[in-house]
Order: structure tokens, then sequence, then C-alpha cells
């Protein structure tokens, strides 16, 4: 092992503050060569930094306020997170090389170093602040894009990031009037008998509720995961590839601190798991088809976190930290053929393996890392997953033997959209005969590296083991077994198969140009329309409203105009007399009230 | 006169010239053997050495290959007569409402 020098001095810098402030200068430096140094050299100090503490300790406590805030919390969980966000900024600063958008480097890296904030966020406090930042620098990402159908979703995206925000504060303010306590999962890592992980949060609360609403926006729940695949498929080129690593992840890492072992995740991250596939299938935007890849990626993340047993969040960090470079690596590829071709519709590609074949050799390292073939990064990270669901099924637990099989059955369906249809649709199946230049070198040494950890990640599973949480337990792992790998490489050549026979048969769907609806057609077009049809009753009941008073004023002007007009009743001619008794009788009543009330 | 089509081959990257072969009529149509012959030397190594799983029906010999193929169709068929059949749209769907995608 390699020890570090330790610097006293920057004990209690966190990591996410090099990379914030660099994204702060790069907003106000017009240079681009400067920016440019800024977004790589950013993530360097934030490793030196997170190398500098020679202990697992809480550091960077600041007093605000009456508040106490800790900064960096440096931690078996924060560790392993906060490494594989600094590695991701790198990569993404790398890929970024050639861009010459201010708003795009600076936001980049205050959007990074906001999502390393949180990671070493020790109470909810700070955690709010850097969940936020996180929400309102990305969103620049998206509006990077320039155009209507950007900006559109930016405003959806930046609407439901805000609300996340607020539930979390509503939930940490709630909890902190209960147990006088602002801590961010200050149990998680303790009490393991029996493997067990105490959650850190719970949902023994309203406020337990609240936080774990707002992570499972941020974590794109089921019928909250729209934003997603809303947001991401029209971000920049670079920003998307930037989007995928942080927010999602940074809602997985919160729930593991604060939720292990909650049973609702183990289903919740189940449906995550199965419901993408099918929308993947049928969608034409590729890089709306990576979109709903992650949504069934973190699915089985939340699983693992579900199941609580420290090789599940074992499985849920390593598979998070892959992930994470695996799905940058398709991103990118896939931002590399929307810069080049000018489109990522998978009706208008194919046969780009003749101009771009580096591009479409990484892509292909990273299809078969999400796919999780044996050497490559996701085989030895989803391992631990589905080996710690199998194992509690068959200890005492057999309804899990289904949330399982869901799992298998994902894994099939991440072959189908991420393993085969984004390659084979991108670089093979029907050549169009686009014949453009191959991606610029910066794009190519940033998926060079990513595909390079992707397969040194598969080999040497070892690094990746001693990062997770429970290292001691990973450690007693062997996922290169003879059952596992004859299990996977069945699963993965069946598939294989099943889609050639699918295509030779012509029961293989063509691509379209179309769209298909997904659950924001609740939002976006009928609670669209039920706000616009509740504002036009509102707008005609006002009117109606007033036509009645108008009505009602008219009816008594003209009553009283026919009573006290110089036409009206009482000015009619009527005989003395009677006027002179009327008069009398009210003089009697006015003196009978008075004496009454005196 | 140039061949309109020697001309596109020229604009081959030099890389990718020694994968041409990956276009080749012959490899698209033996694709579904070489995975057909691969699925069964899988299925086949379960018969030569029993796998050991924690869930009992895993330890079916060619389980996953099974799982896998039925897997696979069944997310295709969904997809494309349950999602595609249901919730498809015209591109512009969005564009109509004001509400660009």
């Amino acid at each position: 092992m390699i020890d570090f020098p330790h610097i006293e001095a920057l004990a209690d810098v966190s990591p996410a503050w090099p990379v914030i402030i660099g994204g702060l200068i790069a907003a106000a430096v017009p240079n681009h060569l400067l920016r440019k140094v800024l977004a790589l050299l950013a993530p360097i100090l934030a490793l030196v930094l997170w190398f500098n503490p020679e202990t697992i300790g809480t550091y960077g406590i600041i007093e605000f306020g009456g508040f106490t805030l800790e900064t960096f919390r440096y931690d078996n969980l924060s560790r392993i997170w906060s490494f594989v966000f600094i590695l991701a900024a790198f990569i993404n600063g790398l890929y970024g090389l050639h861009e010459r958008d201010r708003l795009a480097d600076a936001s980049g890296l205050i959007y990074s170093g906001a999502g390393l904030g949180a990671v070493f966020a020790g109470d909810l406090l700070t955690l709010f602040f850097f969940w936020e930042l996180t929400a309102i620098s990305s969103v620049f990402l998206i509006w990077g894009a320039r155009n209507n159908a950007a900006y559109k979703a930016g405003l959806r995206y930046l609407g439901i990031h805000i609300l996340s925000g607020v539930l979390l504060l509503a939930g940490a303010v709630i909890r902190a009037s209960e147990t006088g306590s602002w801590a961010f999962g200050e149990f998680w890592g303790e009490g393991m008998e029996g493997g067990a992980v105490a959650a850190g949060i719970g949902l023994d609360s309203l406020g337990g509720w609240l936080i774990f609403l707002a992570f499972g926006i941020k974590c794109a729940f089921p019928f909250m995961h729209n934003w997603l695949q809303d947001a991401y498929p029209k971000a920049t080129i670079t920003g998307a590839v930037v989007l995928s690593a942080f927010t999602t992840k940074l809602a997985v890492y919160a729930l593991a601190r604060g939720y292990a072992g909650t049973d609702i995740l183990i289903y919740i991250g189940a449906v995550m798991t199965a419901f993408p596939v099918f929308f993947a299938v049928v969608e034409n935007d590729l890089r709306k088809v990576l979109a709903y890849s992650l949504n069934n990626q973190l699915g089985f993340m939340v699983v693992g976190i579900g199941v609580g047993t420290e090789l599940a969040l074992n499985g849920a960090a390593a598979h998070a930290f892959v992930h994470i470079i695996y799905k940058a690596l398709l991103f990118m590829s896939m931002g590399a053929v929307l810069l080049r071709a000018g489109t990522v519709k998978a009706s208008e590609l194919g046969g780009l393996f003749k101009s771009m074949p580096a591009t479409s050799f990484f892509c292909l390292i990273g299809a078969a890392s999400i796919s999780a073939f044996p050497l490559f990064s996701g085989f030895v990270a989803k391992a631990l997953t589905l080996s710690a669901v199998a194992y509690e099924a068959s200890h005492g637990h057999p309804e899990l033997i289904a949330i399982w099989l869901v799992l298998v059955f994902a894994s099939a369906g991440v072959l189908e959209h991420s393993g085969i249809k984004i390659p084979y649709f991108a670089f093979f199946a029907h050549d169009r005969g686009l014949r453009v230049r191959e991606a610029p070198a910066n794009m190519l040494i940033a998926m060079g590296l990513a595909a390079l950890l992707c397969v040194f990640l598969g080999v040497n599973y070892g690094v990746l083991y001693t990062l997770v949480p429970f290292p001691e337990v990973a450690a007693q792992y062997e996922p290169y077994t003879f059952d596992h790998i004859v299990g996977q490489m069945q699963l993965l050549i069946a598939a294989m198969f099943a889609f050639t026979f699918l295509v030779r048969m012509g029961w293989y769907p063509d691509e379209k140009r179309s769209i298909n609806l997904d659950f924001d057609w609740i939002y976006r077009r009928f609670g669209d329309g039920m706000v616009r049809w509740a504002w036009a009753m509102v707008d005609r009941l006002m009117a109606a409203l007033g036509n009645l008073i108008a009505a009602a004023r008219a009816k008594f002007g003209s009553r009283m105009f026919e009573a006290f007009s110089p036409m009206g009743a009482l000015s009619r001619d009527i005989p003395s007399g009677l006027l002179a008794i009327w008069t009398s009788a009210l003089l009697a009543i006015v003196l009978l009230i008075s004496y009454i009330a005196r | 006169m140039s061949d309109p089509a020697n001309k596109k081959d020229e604009l081959v990257h030099p890389l990718a010239k020694p994968f041409l072969w990956l276009d080749a009529k012959w490899l698209k149509t033996s694709m579904i053997w070489i995975f057909g012959v691969l699925t069964l030397v899988f299925i086949g190594a379960d018969f030569v050495h029993h796998r050991h799983d924690y869930i009992p029906i895993a330890e079916i010999p060619g389980f996953y290959a099974y799982w896998g193929f039925g897997a696979f169709v069944l997310a295709v068929m969904i997809g494309w007569f349950v999602v595609r059949g249901l919730l498809e749209r015209d591109e512009d769907y969005w564009d109509e409402g004001g509400d660009h995608d």
C-alpha cells in the first residue's frame, strides 16, 4: 500500500472545494485554455485532498449560525463514491477539452464539486446545500444545448429537482425537531451483527419519509423517473456525459447512507430494473436509450441497498463505481456520434464503424461492461448484488427468489438495449453511407481511459473490492468461479442468440422515427391540460360572478330608482293625512325604543 | 468517371479497413448459427460439470440460457406490442402542444 504524505494545513479542506472554486473561476475567465487547465487541474487537486486524511473521520467542521456543518466526512461509504466522482470529473474534463463554452466549463465543474460536497456532507443541512447546488448548476448543462426543447426540458428538470431539495429540507427540519439532530446517517456502518447494517434515517417518521421521497426523485424511482429521460438526451454532448455520472449516483449514495436495509427499496429497485427495458427496446433516440438503461442500472443498486447486508451494500457501491465509468463511456461514444453524424437517432445511423473505428471499439467495451461479460467491470460488480440477493433468498427470505428472477431478467434486458442496440444500430446494422470523421483526439483519449478502466477493474477486481464499504467481506468473495462464468455466459450468449433469431425471423422491431409516451405524459399533457382547464374554469367562474354582481347591482339600482327618483313610489302625491299618520307611528316607535333602551 | 461505391470505400477510416468483413453478408447470415452453437456449448457445460447455485431452480442444467433467451424475447415483444403498440406517437407529438421534445 502506498503511503501518501499528509498535509496538515489541508486536513479540513473537502475535495469538493477545489472543484467548485475551479468552476467559479472558470465562469469568470474568458480564456479558453485557462478554463481547460482548470477542468483538469481541479479534479487532480481534489484527488490530492482525497488522499490527505490519515484516518477515517469527520473533518472540515464549520460553526455557522448556531449550526454545526460537517463538510468532510471521510468514511468507508463516502470514500468510494467520492473517488469515482473525482475520476469522472477528470474524464469529463478531458472529454470536453475541444468545447469552447464558458458556461459548460463552469457549470460542469461546479456540478461535479457539488456532487462531491454532498457525498462528504455529514449533516442534513450541508447535504441540502450541495443537493440544491447540484440541481442549479447542472441545469446549465441542459440549457447549454441552446434550443427550445432543451430550454423547456431544463425548466422541468429544475422544477423537479428543486422540489426534491424542498422535500429534503422539510424532512430534515421535521427530523431535527423530533430528534434534535441534523446528523445524516450517523449510525451507518455500526451494529453490523449478522451482516445487517442499521439505516441512518429510516422510515419511522414523517421526516424520514419526506427525505426518502427527496432521494427517490433524484434516484429516478418509478413514476418519478421521467426527468432523466426528458433532460439527458437534450443536454449538450459533454453535458449528457457529465450528468450521467453524478445526480442519480448521489441519490444512490444518500439511500445507502440513510435507508440501508429498508425493505421497500428491494421492490422499488426490482421495478426499476425491469420497466425501462421495455421502453429502451423501441426507443429511437440512442441517448434516450442510455437514459432508460441508466434507470435500469440504478435499480440493481437500489435492490442492493434494500437488501442491506454487507455483501449487498458492497454490490451497490461497486456497481455505482463501475457504472459511472461504463455509462459515461457509452454516453461519450454517443456524444461523438452526435458530434460527427449530427444525430443519434437509430433510424438514421448504421455502418459508422467504417468511419469511427476507435469510437466503435470503445463503445463495444462499454457495452460489454454494462452487459457484465466476464473480464469486464460490470461482471465483478453486479455479481456481488445478485449473489447477495440469492444468498438471502436461500437463507430465510424465499420471497427474494422472485426479485432475483427479475434481476436476471433485467440482466438480459441490459444486454438488449445497451449491449446490442447501442453499438449495433450506431456502428453496424445497415450501412447508411455516412462517412464522417473520427471523434476528436481528446474525446478518444477520454473514451480510451474509461475503456481501460472497464477492463482493468474487470480483471483486477481486487482493487475495486478494497474500495467498497466492507472490504473484508469483499475479500472473501470470488467472482470468477466456473459456475458463475458459465451461468453468466449462458445468459448472455442465449440472449444474443435470441437477438439473431428475432432478426432472422423478422420479429425484431424496426427503428422508427417516433416517440413513445411515458409517465411524464401525466404532467406534461394531462396535468398541463387539467391546469389549463382549471384556469379556464376559474376564469369563467369569475366572469359569471362578475355578471351576477353586475346584474344584482343593476336590479338594486333600478329598485332604488323606482323608490326614490322623482318619478318613484315615494315621490308620488299621497294624501297628507295618511302621511301624518305614518309620521306619528314612526315617532311613536322611536319614543318606545328610546324608553325601553334607557 | 469514378465509381461512387469505390469513392465511398476510399473514405473508410484506415483503422476500419481490416475489419470490413464485419459488414459481410456471410457473417450476418451465419450469426444465428454461431450464437446457436455457442448457446448449446454453454448449456452442455452444465452436463459436464454440475453448477451450484443458491437458488434451486438455477441448478437446472441450462437454466440461465433458457431464462436469457426467454427474457430477451419477452422484453422485445412487450416493447414492440405493448409500449410501441399503445404509446407510440409522432415525433412532433410534444411540439403540437408547444412543449418541444
